[in-house]
C-alpha cells in the first residue's frame, strides 16, 4: 500500500483543514526547502476541561511508516510527558496504536488524537510505560495530580 | 487418525479425556504406533503396553481438516448457523464444543458479539459502492469499482481490503480473528470474504494458518517437529501428568519426540527435568561455579586470581598486594612461616572455605554427569560415522561375493539400536544428576551401568574389521548383542517409568511441569 501512503496522508490533511476538534492542531513538518514532509506531523492535544490536564496543550510528533495505513504511526510526546502510559522516550503506549492489538487501517489521525486525549486523564494501569508516573499514580494520587497540574502550566499554549 | 475414525466427541475438549484414555487402553493398533521400530520386532513375547509407553495416534493433515469441518458441521446443526459462522465461534472457544453450546444457549447475543459473528442471511461480501462512498483507508471516492463489506456493512474498496488481509495473513500470520478494518468494529472477516478479496496463494496460507491454530489451540494435539512432516500427534494425557510420565511418541514419518515439550526423545527424564538440565548446561551458571571453586579475589583490588600451583605467598599481579592464599590475610603478618598459615581462623574465613569446597564438590559432580551426557551424544555420532563407512564396505562385499543383501543388513539394525540406547543413556545422566543418593538410586545406577556396559560392548564389536571369512560369525555376535542391548534399555526405561508413576524417585529439586 506504499502507493496510498502519500495520497491518504494528503487526504487526511485536507479533511483536517476542513474540520478538526477544538483546541487541537496537526500539520505536516516543513522540509528545509519549505515543501511539506507528509510523513512527519507536529500535533498538539489540549487537556480536557475540568481535569488536572486542562489549559495545557501537549505536543507530539507523529511519524508515519511507508506502509501506513497498514501500520500505525509512531506517536511521541516532545518533550516526554509525565504520564503512566508514556515511555521515558515520549512514545505513547495505547492499544489502537499497536499493530498487533487495536490498530485498524481505517483509524484516522483525528481518531488517534482524540484517543490520546482520552488517555491523558484516564490512564491504563494495566500497561505502565514509565515507573515515575505509574508509581505516583498508584500510591499518591494527591502528589500525582499536583504534578499533572504543574505540567499543564508548563505546557500552556 | 490412523487408528479408527475420528468421532465427534474426540474433540470435545479436555474435560473428558480421562475417561477416553481409559477406554483406549489395550488398543493393539494404537500400540503398534508406539513400538520402537529399532528392536520391538525382536521381542518375541506378546506385545503389551510397556510402562514407558503412552497411547497416541498419528493424525495426517487430511484428518486435521476433516476434524475441523466435522466439528463445524456439528455446531452449525445445533445452533442453526452457517458453517463459516460455526467455525468462527469454535475458534473463539478453542474448539471446545460443549462449552460453546452451553454458553450460547445461555446468552446467544453475548457470545456472537464476543466472537465477532453477525447472524444474517448468507449475503455476498461483494457490494456495490453506496452513494457518496469514500473508502476510509485510501479515501478513494470514485463511484464504481469492486468493493467489499462484511455483515457490519462497513464498505471498503477491494484493493484496500486485499492489502489489509494480505498484511494480516502473510506478514502477521494471523488467522484466528481478523477483524473488519473499520475503527472499533469487532466483526470477524469470514472465509467467504477472504476468498473473494485475496489471491489463491494468500488464501492457501490463510487455511494453513488455520490448521496451525487448530492444532495449537488443542492441548491433545501437537505437530510432528520433523522437517517437512505435516502430521500431528494426538495424545490424550493431561499436561499435569507429564511430571510422572515421559510421553514419547513416534510419528509415522519415523521421528521420535516428546509430546510434552516437542524436543527429541528424552526418556527417561521428565520434561521439567530436561528443561532444568538444558538450562544448567546452556547458561553460564557453571562458569560462575568454576570461578568460585577455583579462584579467590584479591583482598585489596578485588581482581579474580587463580592459583595455579606453588606456594601460598601470593602477589597480586595488578596491585602488587602480597597475601596468604590460605587465610587471605596480608603476607606481612606471616613472618617467616612460609608454607603454612598458622593464623587464627576466624569463622568467616572458615565459612568462605567451606563454601568454596562445596562449590568445588558440586562442580565436580556436575561435570561427572555432564561429561557422560555429552560423551554419549558424541559417541552416537561416531557410531553413525563408522556405520556409513562400514556400509560401503558391506555393499562392496555383497557385490564381490555370494552374500545376499539381507545378510549384510544386520549392521544397520545394530547401529539404530545403538543410537537409541545412547540417547537413552545420555538422558539417564541428566536424570541421575537430580536424583538424591539412596538405595533406590543405587538400583537405578546398576541398571544404567548394565546398559552402558552392553552398549560399549556392541560399539566395540562394530569397530572390528570385517573380513570375508568371519562375516557369518560376526553377524551372529552382533545380532546377539543387539538383542541384549535392546533388552537392557527396556529394563532401564521400564524401571524409571514405573518409578516415576509410583513417585519412587527422590529428586533433590522440584521441577515444574513443562
Amino acid at each position: 500500500m506504499s502507493g496510498i501512503c502519500k495520497s491518504r496522508l494528503a487526504e487526511e490533511r485536507k479533511q483536517w483543514r476542513k474540520d478538526h476538534p477544538y483546541g487541537f492542531y496537526a500539520r505536516p513538518e516543513k522540509k528545509a526547502d519549505s515543501t511539506l514532509d507528509l510523513m512527519t506531523w507536529q500535533v498538539g492535544i489540549p487537556g480536557k476541561p475540568n481535569t488536572p490536564w486542562e489549559n495545557g496543550v501537549y505536543k507530539l510528533t507523529l511519524t508515519f511508516p511507508d506502509d501506513y495505513p497498514s501500520k500505525p504511526p509512531k506517536c511521541k510526546f516532545v518533550p516526554p510527558l509525565f504520564h503512566p502510559n508514556v515511555y521515558p522516550s515520549g512514545t505513547v503506549c495505547l492499544s489502537i496504536l499497536n499493530e498487533e492489538e487495536g490498530w485498524k487501517p481505517a483509524i484516522t489521525i483525528k481518531q488517534i488524537l482524540l484517543g490520546i486525549q482520552d488517555l491523558l486523564n484516564d490512564p491504563n494501569p494495566e500497561s505502565p510505560a514509565q515507573s515515575e508516573a505509574y508509581v505516583m499514580f498508584k500510591k499518591d494520587k494527591v502528589s500525582y495530580e499536583k504534578r499533572v497540574r504543574q505540567q499543564a502550566k508548563e505546557n500552556a499554549p | 487418525m490412523s487408528s479408527g475414525s475420528l468421532s465427534d466427541d474426540d474433540f470435545a475438549g479436555s474435560s473428558d479425556f480421562d475417561e477416553e484414555y481409559d477406554s483406549d487402553d489395550g488398543s493393539d493398533m494404537e500400540y503398534e504406533q508406539a513400538g520402537d521400530v529399532g528392536f520391538s520386532d525382536m521381542i518375541t513375547e506378546k506385545q503389551r503396553k510397556k510402562a514407558y509407553e503412552v497411547d497416541f495416534s498419528v493424525m495426517p493433515l487430511a484428518d486435521i481438516l476433516s476434524a475441523q469441518s466435522s466439528a463445524s458441521n456439528h455446531v452449525a446443526g445445533i445452533l442453526g448457523v452457517t458453517l463459516d459462522q460455526a467455525a468462527t465461534l469454535l475458534r473463539a472457544f478453542k474448539w471446545n464444543k460443549e462449552r460453546l453450546v452451553e454458553r450460547y444457549m445461555d446468552n446467544p447475543q453475548e457470545i456472537l458479539d464476543q466472537a465477532g459473528v453477525v447472524l444474517e442471511e448468507d449475503v455476498s461480501p461483494v457490494v456495490k459502492r453506496p452513494k457518496g462512498f469514500v473508502c476510509m483507508i485510501c479515501f478513494d471516492d470514485s463511484s464504481s469499482g469492486p468493493a467489499l463489506a462484511l455483515r457490519c456493512h462497513h464498505v471498503f474498496c477491494q484493493p484496500c481490503y486485499e492489502h489489509y488481509l494480505t498484511q494480516k495473513i502473510v506478514e502477521e500470520g494471523e488467522s484466528r480473528k481478523i477483524l473488519c478494518p473499520e475503527s472499533g468494529c469487532n466483526v470477524v472477516v469470514n472465509e467467504q470474504t477472504i476468498k473473494k478479496a485475496v489471491p489463491q496463494a494468500v488464501l492457501d496460507k490463510y487455511r494453513k494458518l488455520q490448521d496451525r491454530a487448530y492444532v495449537a489451540d488443542l492441548d491433545i494435539l501437537r505437530w510432528c517437529p520433523a522437517p517437512n512432516c505435516e502430521n500431528a500427534i494426538e495424545c490424550r494425557l493431561p499436561y499435569s501428568s507429564f511430571t510422572s510420565i515421559v510421553p514419547t511418541v513416534m510419528c509415522s514419518c519415523g521421528y521420535k519426540f516428546c509430546f510434552g515439550c516437542g524436543l527429541g526423545d528424552h526418556q527417561p527424564a521428565p520434561c521439567g527435568l530436561v528443561k532444568m538440565w538444558q538450562k544448567k548446561c546452556a547458561d553460564d551458571s557453571e562458569t560462575a561455579n568454576w570461578i568460585s571453586a577455583h579462584t579467590k579475589e584479591c583482598g585489596k583490588c578485588q581482581s579474580t586470581i587463580e592459583k595455579n600451583g606453588g606456594c601460598n605467598h601470593m602477589t597480586c599481579r595488578k596491585c602488587k598486594y602480597e597475601f596468604c592464599w590460605v587465610c587471605m590475610g596480608p603476607w606481612s603478618e606471616h613472618g617467616t612461616s612460609w608454607y603454612n598459615c598458622n593464623r587464627f581462623e576466624e569463622s568467616s574465613s572458615t565459612d568462605a572455605r567451606d563454601q568454596q569446597a562445596k562449590s568445588r564438590a558440586s562442580l565436580e559432580r556436575y561435570l561427572h554427569y555432564y561429561n557422560r551426557f555429552a560423551n554419549h551424544e558424541h559417541s552416537a555420532k561416531l557410531d553413525r560415522d563408522l556405520y556409513t563407512k562400514t556400509e560401503k564396505k558391506m555393499e562392496e562385499m555383497q557385490r564381490t561375493s555370494d552374500l545376499s543383501w539381507i545378510e549384510v543388513q544386520f549392521l544397520k539394525k545394530a547401529v539404530d539400536v545403538l543410537t537409541s540406547c545412547r540417547m537413552t543413556l545420555r538422558w539417564t545422566y541428566a536424570f541421575a544428576f537430580y536424583l538424591a543418593k539412596n538405595n533406590i538410586t543405587e538400583l537405578f545406577e546398576d541398571n544404567q551401568r548394565d546398559l552402558e556396559v552392553a552398549v560399549e560392548a556392541l560399539s566395540e564389536l562394530l569397530e572390528k574389521p570385517i573380513e570375508r571369512e568371519k562375516i557369518a560369525e560376526l553377524r551372529q555376535q552382533v545380532l546377539d548383542k543387539t538383542v541384549y542391548v535392546g533388552s537392557r534399555r527396556e529394563v532401564v526405561l521400564e524401571d524409571t517409568a514405573k518409578g516415576l508413576a509410583e513417585g519412587r524417585w527422590e529428586f533433590f529439586t522440584e521441577f515444574a511441569k513443562v
